[in-house]
């Protein structure tokens, strides 16, 4: 279970409040307009933003103390999730050591981007970058998976095919999710519960 | 960011640098016994050399900034000027030409008995402030006009689209798209350019005389050598020490000149130019090409008239072996320990301790500003009774070249890992990659800063005399030391055979430079 105890999170002038337990295994989407501190929660689940007081916990360890490369994370930034310097396969393997290539390749496959894994990512379009990003977290080892609007850029076909991958491949492999989305589409295909935050 | 003894290895460097810094300073001081005569500074002699120091380095760094800004224009606005990439490779050998070999270009061409000479009237005189600045326009226009060109090619092609979307007049493109791209930088280019000449040595020596027209640098030259004046040298090099150390503190505030990056990709929206602009760019443009040719070509007769003898050849040769293996060594040690000193720096960018960061840089940096006069002479007062300096003088000639290129090839990878940490420090934490997979990484993307950096960083270490002059010995010369030998006896001739030698070796390094720019 993640456990998110009386967090505050400062950013600029607002102080931020969050508390929540979120079981191992569920998909969580998160709401709420624009500035309310949906993507802060994500960075400080991950080690990005130090809160300013309140804990978080993971299978009732104390996980807001850890260094970033400690933490039970794989998590997909808005943007800026390839290094433009090396091709989209390259990309995809770092951080999934115990995956091979094949794994990669079908999860690809059913991303439609299996054409584009020798491109390097400047070729891609915005997309398709979205997506070696998404295959990417999603493939790593894992448990908990953080996900900043992992579907923006993304047609509505493309999108209900990448939304039903996550649900896929989460579910099978148990891991917990919590994805941010303006969407009540992606709510509807792939949430256990929705977090509305206001 | 790696993990934390890689900072601690940074910070060991940092404090070794300083150290051997206040080292020079303690020779100087231990030797006098005295310190410093401040009495000096009430002096008019002190007040006329600090004078002209500042005024040429200013007038120089003026001169350079504005002339480059109509050439960086040119070659900007007419993208397919003939030439264009010799003209920026060109620019690049003139900021890092050895000033003896520029000086022996100068002499034939302006000299008492130079080819120019007899049409520039009977006032003209190669000597003094207008020889000073002549050489350094020559060396640092190019530089500035690289700089300046490098920030026109980074406004992206969508501003040019916009501006004609928006139908702009020439005015409107010039004050809202060409000047905010340039003013930022174009300070920053003034201010180096200005530290750079604060702290020229050898062109003052050879093209200045007296003490109207002597800067702080050779000031301290002449009272360490001629009247070995310690205290003297000591309150000059203080004195040096704090208006660069001011200069440099203004500078460092803002970022870096970018001025060896890759080109930017194909701009095809810069605004067409008319056909008389596009003449006025090709005369400017033309002209640049001729004033920066000319010193190399007079180089030219000199080769062609040298007593070719076997000696002189294998003269050249041994001292060319020497400076290319003290250069290698100086640059390999000095990409090394810059890029450990990049370490915590990088980690307090990242933690956005920016007096922290500022420190750093300034003590990583600070030998851009110590006279390097001060420093030789400082280390070998003080390791003189220790150790055989005969012997062991070829170490400190290394150390110390070492030290003197260290800025400038931080400088120069500063910006690129900068970038790096601000593109992808989220990703390649949260990726939890190990030590080797982030350093393979790493290095696919500086790579060709650091291949372009190590070239132009050995490029400066070879040309050193300064250090040289102190710690050099007369059976193992370096080729600069070689030509300033020549030069010195009066053998003209044999000077530019070698000149042009060291020339040749300079321009295949900056051929290789142009080379790893294009695969970036």
């Amino acid at each position: 279970m993640l456990d998110i105890q009386q967090l505050q999170i400062q950013l600029g002038d607002n102080q931020l409040n969050y508390h929540q337990q979120i079981n191992s295994g569920e998909i969580v989407t998160l709401q709420g307009v624009s500035g309310v501190g949906k993507s802060s929660l994500l960075l400080c689940i991950a080690g990005f933003i130090k809160p300013v007081s309140g804990q978080i916990s993971w299978n009732d360890t104390l996980i807001s103390t850890l260094a970033i490369e400690r933490r039970p994370v794989a998590m997909l930034f808005q943007e800026n999730n390839l290094f433009e310097h090396i091709n989209v396969l390259k990309n995809a393997r770092l951080g999934t050591a115990n995956i091979d290539d094949d794994a990669i390749f079908a999860a690809a496959e059913e991303l439609q981007i299996a054409e584009q894994m020798q491109k390097m990512p400047l070729q891609l379009s915005g997309g398709q970058r979205q997506r070696v990003g998404l295959l990417r977290t999603l493939l790593r080892p894992e448990p908990l998976i953080l996900l900043d609007e992992p579907f923006a850029e993304l047609d509505n076909q493309t999108r209900s095919i990448a939304a039903n991958w996550v649900n896929k491949i989460a579910r099978a492999e148990n891991k917990t999710v919590l994805l941010v989305t303006h969407q009540m589409e992606d709510v509807e295909t792939l949430a256990d519960r929705n977090w509305l935050m206001e | 960011m790696f993990t934390k003894p890689s900072n601690i290895i940074g910070l060991f460097f940092i404090l070794l640098i300083s150290s051997i810094t206040a080292l020079a300073f303690q020779g100087l001081i231990g030797f006098s016994q005295r310190g410093a005569d401040l009495a000096l500074l009430e002096d008019s002699y002190f007040h006329s050399i600090l004078l002209f120091s500042i005024k040429q380095a200013l007038l120089s760094a003026l001169l350079s900034t504005v002339l480059a800004w109509p050439i960086a224009r040119a070659i900007y606005y007419y993208p397919n000027i003939f030439l264009k990439q010799t003209f920026l490779s060109l620019s690049l050998l003139c900021f890092v030409l050895p000033t003896l070999v520029l000086i022996t270009g100068f002499v034939s061409l302006l000299g008492l008995s130079g080819f120019i000479t007899p049409f520039l009237g009977e006032d003209w005189s190669l000597y003094g402030l207008q020889g000073i600045l002549l050489a350094h326009v020559y060396m640092n226009l190019p530089f500035a006009v690289r700089a300046m060109h490098l920030q026109l090619q980074s406004i992206p092609d969508s501003s040019w689209i916009l501006a004609r979307q928006l139908k702009f007049s020439r005015w409107q493109r010039f004050r809202l798209i060409e000047l905010p791209s340039l003013s930022a930088n174009a300070s920053l280019i003034f201010g180096f350019i200005t530290i750079l000449c604060f702290n020229s040595f050898a062109v003052v020596l050879a093209l200045g005389g007296g003490p109207q027209s002597t800067t702080l640098e050779v000031a301290i030259y002449q009272a360490l050598k001629y009247d070995f004046n310690i205290p003297e040298a000591l309150t000059l090099a203080w004195s040096q020490f704090a208006i660069a150390g001011v200069f440099f503190l203004l500078l460092y505030r803002s970022s870096s000149v970018p001025w060896l990056s890759k080109d930017s990709t194909e701009n095809i929206w810069i605004p067409n130019i008319g056909k008389a602009t596009k003449g006025i760019y090709l005369l400017i443009y033309t002209g640049t090409f001729v004033f920066m040719l000319m010193p190399l070509l007079a180089l030219l007769p000199g080769v062609l008239a040298a007593n070719y003898s076997v000696d002189l050849i294998v003269d050249v040769m041994e001292a060319l072996s020497l400076t290319l293996l003290l250069g290698v060594l100086s640059a390999v040690l000095a990409m090394l320990i810059a890029y450990c000193i990049m370490l915590p720096i990088r980690s307090a960018v990242q933690r956005r301790q920016r007096r922290l960061q500022n420190t750093l840089q300034w003590l990583a940096n600070h030998t851009l500003i110590a006279p390097a006069m001060v420093l030789s002479v400082g280390l070998y007062i003080l390791f003189l009774p220790l150790i055989d300096l005969d012997q062991l003088g070829i170490i400190f000639v290394l150390i110390l070249n070492t030290l003197l290129v260290l800025p400038f090839a931080i400088q120069q990878i500063r910006a690129r890992v900068l970038q790096y940490d601000s593109d992808y420090a989220l990703l390649y934490q949260s990726l939890k990659l190990n030590l080797q997979q982030r350093i393979a990484i790493e290095w696919a993307y500086i790579r060709p800063v650091m291949l372009s950096t190590f070239a132009l960083v050995l490029l400066i270490a070879m040309g050193d005399v300064a250090i040289f002059s102190i710690f050099g010995n007369d059976q193992l010369k370096t080729l600069p030391w070689l030509i300033y030998q020549y030069a010195g006896s009066y053998r003209i001739h044999e000077a530019s055979f070698a000149s042009a030698i060291l020339l040749l070796v300079y321009f295949i390094i900056l051929l290789k430079i142009e080379r790893a720019k294009q695969h970036a």
